[in-house]
């Protein structure tokens, strides 16, 4: 994954902001990197652009030969499809889906006629397959990480972009979602890029990316 | 496709409730639709069929010539039923003699309607299938005691003899137009009349030849044969045959559908704030989606399949309970039915089914559209909603909805449009009405108590979006005290139309000597009766010397093309022509002046408003009458509109005191006769056996029940459509919870009590309904006034009780229902709610 020369301007009342101050960076396959920094630096919207779920105002971005600021909405959508997966800091899920069927949602997309089966074997992995049928909105916080978790892996994808993943979570919680994450990171030799403030998380992340301002300031492996 | 994802997406949505409020507005747009279409439509045919006996037929062509076999053949190849009938003026001779109206029919008359006979004179008859056999006759009871013979005696007509073989007591289209009706009726066997050597070229004659079926078949013979009628032919339809019943079923039948559109509309608006919410409680959906890699196709598809799912649901429900709601209202009114209800089309059914997926295509897919929008990055950003789709489009698509829709129902391009651009300019009106009482209610509020305080600045807070609701409300409560007061000026309208004692006989081919006599008895006998009108046959030929044929040959030529114009009276026919001192009872000059009491200049005439328009006659014109074969002018002094429901006598033209007194001419009046006074009849035909007597006691009286079951129908309409009021406000109140939720959490969190709560939520919504109600008097004053004079012809005049009536309503109504909707917001624990 490559990122050139990126920036990000967004139009405000008082006049434009420019979030993203031509950042390049390079991350290899298999290898986790966290993007930390103080609020308001710009790892998320780093990390959207990334994901080529926003678009940058100048630069470009390539996601292995596909150069993402070169799509259409529709294309990307297409690649984050195939190669794409996320974890959100408020976990994202589908109120209106049960916890096996937001993770079997990707493959449905796919239309993985595995959906069930994989979906079933992730559930397993997280601990939740007593869960399988509940509803969002009667899971813990950190049963519906676990659950996005399960479901950022069903369609194996070559990248995964985790936003805060344990932001919502108490200490202890937070510890097993991350071992989980970085577990089934290893299972699948997927790169992830995670933004965080958590010092113990970023460390155990092959490099960590410091942003301030928009601007990368340092890079530590 | 994401066919599975869809349907699993929509039946969660189904059974967690978020489609409940946008079903239920679909179901009852449908419903209401089918409901009305297939009732009106049922009505419709029935009263078709009625109508129908008023000319024995479902059209008929009146000559003075035999009827062109030509016609005859293409009436057969059209699949049509036919029957001929020949009336003519004779002498009758036995021992006396007596000028009498002979109509000789054949075996298939009367096509509509039946023929019924009686054994003893001025008794009611039994129905009969055929008319006379050849070499008999069948004779009006009058004729009994006016020949003083006896059934079975035989009389001569001509150079033949008949048997008296029935009494005849009624004949479907004997009051049809008043010029048949110059004699008791002798009906014989069309076969007979060559015998009688009576109608020789150049009598005066009318040749009937009536056609019914198929409604297609029906008008491509009225296209086919229009156009071929010489000036003296006439093409009678069903209206012509009807005009009392037809006339207050008309207006029924516009307000059955204005209703049916109110509802619609109404409907309409539920749905689009019931989809307005969905679509807003699925942006992070859409957004999730989209980041696990949906394109905005697949989004698409997703929310076309739910839509489409929603149309079946909706659709099939609406249909149902329409169809049960038409079958119950059916079943209320069949017993009271003059004719039994034909069985409902499939038309209704089809209209309810298209109007359903027109309505939820043009105000769920706006909303709806905004999600394929959605930008992805909304994961992360919630405020970020990335709606680009315009307002404008938003809104045009819902315009065209309801644009199409209302012209769909009224057929009408200038009330649709009318109707629509009103809405829309009060719309905006009530939008800038409820802003500014809305600015108003907040400075008056300051400083109250806490309840209050917290209700207002619930209202301050979100200024737009309650004005927004506010104009929602007031048009809801608007249309529903609408459909309320056209309702009850329409009815109040047609019990004034038919006042218990109106005219219900007619007495006709009076001569002038008996006018004063005969005035005395009805004074001696306590008969209330009209004055005694003069009746001259005679036509327009010219008007400002310009001869009248060119005029009326363009004009047939036009009202051939269009089925509207085609039921005008022909200028030019011959007429019933009468003067008069006083202005008759039902008559109302909307042009020029009526003439002086006293008045004794040069000939006026006084001539009826669609009479008027047909020959493009205008006050201060001059008109040439031809009047048994002089040539006469007279000026048109003024433009009448007449009642033709009051059962009156009533003319298209009438003229100044004195100025067709030189012709010959017969007097005809209408007078109130109770049922148990009915021997007073017998009393009358002794004295003047030559005059027409037409009894239309039992026609009124048809007339009256009919409009008191299309009154019942009219208000169980309006009971469906309070329902579909009563869904715009849950709909509207629904768009509103989520934030309701949130706040009352928070606040409870804070340690707010349920009551104060409960009470703010209350002041707040009471406020509202205050305001919209005021909006919707205001609305409704306006509206109604242009409805009540434009589409009714009614006189209006304002409501003032409305105006409390309307802002209590508004009060209370929404007040409680808003109680009622919100009131899980303070039950609900606050944890849950700060979660969702």
């Amino acid at each position: 994954m490559r990122a050139i020369g990126l920036h990000k301007v967004v139009s405000t009342a008082n006049g434009e902001l420019e979030i993203l101050k031509g950042i390049d960076l390079e991350i290899k396959a298999s290898e986790s990197v966290a993007l930390v920094g103080p609020s308001g630096s710009g790892k998320t919207t780093l990390l959207s652009l990334l994901a080529g779920l926003d678009t940058a105002s100048k630069g470009k971005i390539y996601l292995g030969s596909n150069e993402l600021t070169a799509m259409n909405e529709e294309l990307r959508a297409i690649v984050r499809g195939r190669v794409v997966g996320f974890v959100f800091q408020s976990f994202q899920l589908l109120g209106s889906l049960s916890a096996l069927e937001n993770v079997m949602l990707p493959l449905e997309l796919k239309n993985s006629p595995e959906a069930k089966l994989v979906a079933l074997q992730l559930m397993d992995k997280v601990g939740l397959t007593h869960r399988c049928a509940h509803y969002p909105n009667k899971l813990s916080g950190g049963e519906q990480q676990r659950v996005a978790i399960a479901r950022a892996f069903a369609s194996a994808p070559k990248v995964l972009f985790a936003d805060e993943p344990t932001g919502n979570l108490d200490t202890a919680t937070g510890r097993v979602i991350i071992d989980l994450l970085f577990e089934l990171n290893r299972e699948f030799g997927t790169t992830l890029i995670l933004v965080t403030h958590d010092k113990k998380l970023a460390q155990r992340c092959d490099r960590e990316i410091n942003i301030d301002s928009g601007e990368l300031i340092e890079m530590e492996t | 496709m994401h066919f599975k994802l869809a349907l699993k997406l929509f039946l969660r949505d189904l059974k967690g409730g978020e489609l409940t409020i946008l079903i239920g507005a679909l179901v009852i747009a449908v419903s209401t639709v089918t409901t009305i279409s297939l009732f009106v439509d049922r009505l419709e045919q029935a009263l078709f069929r009625e109508s129908a006996t008023f000319i024995a037929a479902d059209a008929a062509i009146y000559a003075p010539n035999p009827i062109d076999e030509a016609w005859i053949k293409k009436a057969n190849s059209l699949g049509l039923d036919d029957a001929k009938t020949i009336s003519f003026l004779s002498m009758v001779f036995s021992s006396r003699s007596q000028l009498v109206s002979v109509k000789a029919v054949g075996a298939d008359y009367p096509l509509r309607g039946q023929l019924s006979v009686t054994a003893t004179p001025f008794e009611s008859g039994s129905p009969v299938g055929k008319g006379p056999k050849k070499g008999e006759v069948w004779v009006e009871s009058r004729l009994i005691s006016a020949l003083d013979i006896l059934r079975g005696d035989s009389v001569e007509i001509g150079l033949a003899s008949f048997e008296v073989a029935q009494i005849l007591s009624s004949e479907p289209d004997r009051a049809v137009g008043f010029e048949s009706a110059a004699g008791p009726r002798v009906m014989m066997n069309i076969s007979d009349v060559a015998s009688t050597g009576v109608v020789k070229p150049g009598s005066r004659v009318t040749y009937r030849y009536l056609v019914s079926g198929d409604g297609n078949a029906l008008e491509e013979f009225e296209r086919w044969v229009r156009p071929k009628l010489a000036q003296s032919e006439r093409w009678i339809s069903i209206e012509d045959g009807a005009e009392g019943v037809g006339y207050a079923l008309k207006r029924a039948e516009s307000f059955l559908l204005l209703g049916a559109l109110l509802g619609v509309v109404l409907a309409g608006l539920s749905i689009a704030l019931a989809a307005q919410r969905y679509a807003l409680r699925h942006f992070d959906h859409v957004a999730i989606l989209k980041t696990l890699g949906t394109t905005v196709r697949g989004i698409d598809s997703i929310f076309m399949i739910i839509i489409f799912a929603l149309c079946l649901i909706g659709g099939f429900l609406g249909v149902l309970v329409g169809f049960l709601a038409q079958a119950t209202i059916a079943g209320i009114l069949d017993p009271l039915m003059p004719v039994e209800l034909p069985a409902p089309s499939f038309h209704g059914i089809v209209l309810g089914l298209v109007t359903g997926f027109i309505c939820l295509f043009s105000f769920a897919f706006p909303p709806l559209l905004k999600l394929r929008a959605i930008e992805p990055v909304r994961v992360f950003r919630r405020d970020f909603s990335g709606t680009t789709v315009s307002g404008l489009l938003t809104y045009a698509f819902s315009g065209f909805g309801i644009l199409g829709l209302m012209y769909w129902y009224s057929e009408n391009i200038e009330l649709t449009l009318f109707l629509f651009s009103g809405a829309i300019i009060a719309s905006m009106v009530l939008f800038f009405v409820a802003y500014l009482l809305l600015q108003s209610g907040q400075l008056m509020g300051m400083g109250a108590g806490s309840a209050w305080r917290l209700a207002l600045s619930g209202i301050q807070r979100r200024g737009r979006n309650i004005s927004l609701q506010i104009l929602v409300f007031g048009l809801a409560i608007m249309l529903l005290l609408i459909l309320f007061l056209v309702r009850t000026a329409l009815i109040s309208e047609w019990q004034a139309s038919l006042p218990k004692d109106a005219p219900n006989h007619f007495v006709l081919n009076v001569a002038q000597i008996d006018v004063d006599p005969m005035n005395n008895l009805f004074e001696e006998n306590n008969v209330r009766a009209e004055p005694l009108f003069s009746m001259t046959r005679g036509r327009v030929i010219a008007i400002n010397g310009e001869p009248i044929v060119v005029k009326d040959r363009l004009g047939v030529e036009e009202s051939a093309k269009s089925k509207r114009g085609a039921r005008g009276p022909r200028f030019s026919s011959n007429r019933n022509l009468t003067w008069a001192q006083y202005l008759p009872n039902g008559n109302r000059v909307i042009d020029g002046l009526w003439w002086d009491l006293n008045y004794s200049g040069p000939p006026l005439v006084s001539i009826e408003n669609s009479m008027a328009e047909r020959g493009g006659v205008k006050v201060g014109d001059t008109l040439d009458f031809k009047i048994q074969d002089q040539i006469f002018s007279a000026q048109v002094a003024s433009i009448r509109s007449v009642a033709w429901d009051s059962m009156q006598p009533n003319f298209y033209f009438i003229f100044s005191p004195g100025t067709i007194g030189q012709f010959s001419s017969t007097y005809m009046t209408s007078f109130f006769l109770e049922k148990k006074n009915k021997s007073f009849l017998n009393t009358l035909l002794r004295y003047y056996p030559t005059i027409t007597l037409i009894e239309i006691d039992a026609v009124i009286e048809q007339i009256t029940s009919i409009i008191k079951k299309v009154t019942l129908a009219i208000e169980l309409v309006l009971i469906l459509i309070l329902v579909s009021g009563a869904f715009v406000l849950l709909a509207s109140i629904q768009a509103s919870m989520d934030e309701r939720f949130r706040q009352s959490a928070i606040l409870r969190a804070l340690g707010a009590s349920q009551r104060l709560i409960l009470f703010s939520l209350f002041i707040e919504f009471a406020f509202m309904g205050v305001l919209a109600g005021i909006v919707a008097t205001l609305g409704a004053e306006i509206t109604v006034f242009f409805l009540e004079s434009q589409v009714f012809e009614l006189d209006y005049s304002p409501h003032l009780v409305l105006w409390v009536l309307g802002p209590l309503s508004g009060l209370f109504i929404i007040g409680c229902l808003g109680l009622w909707a919100t009131r899980k917001v303070v039950v609900t624990a606050p944890s849950n709610a700060l979660r969702q």
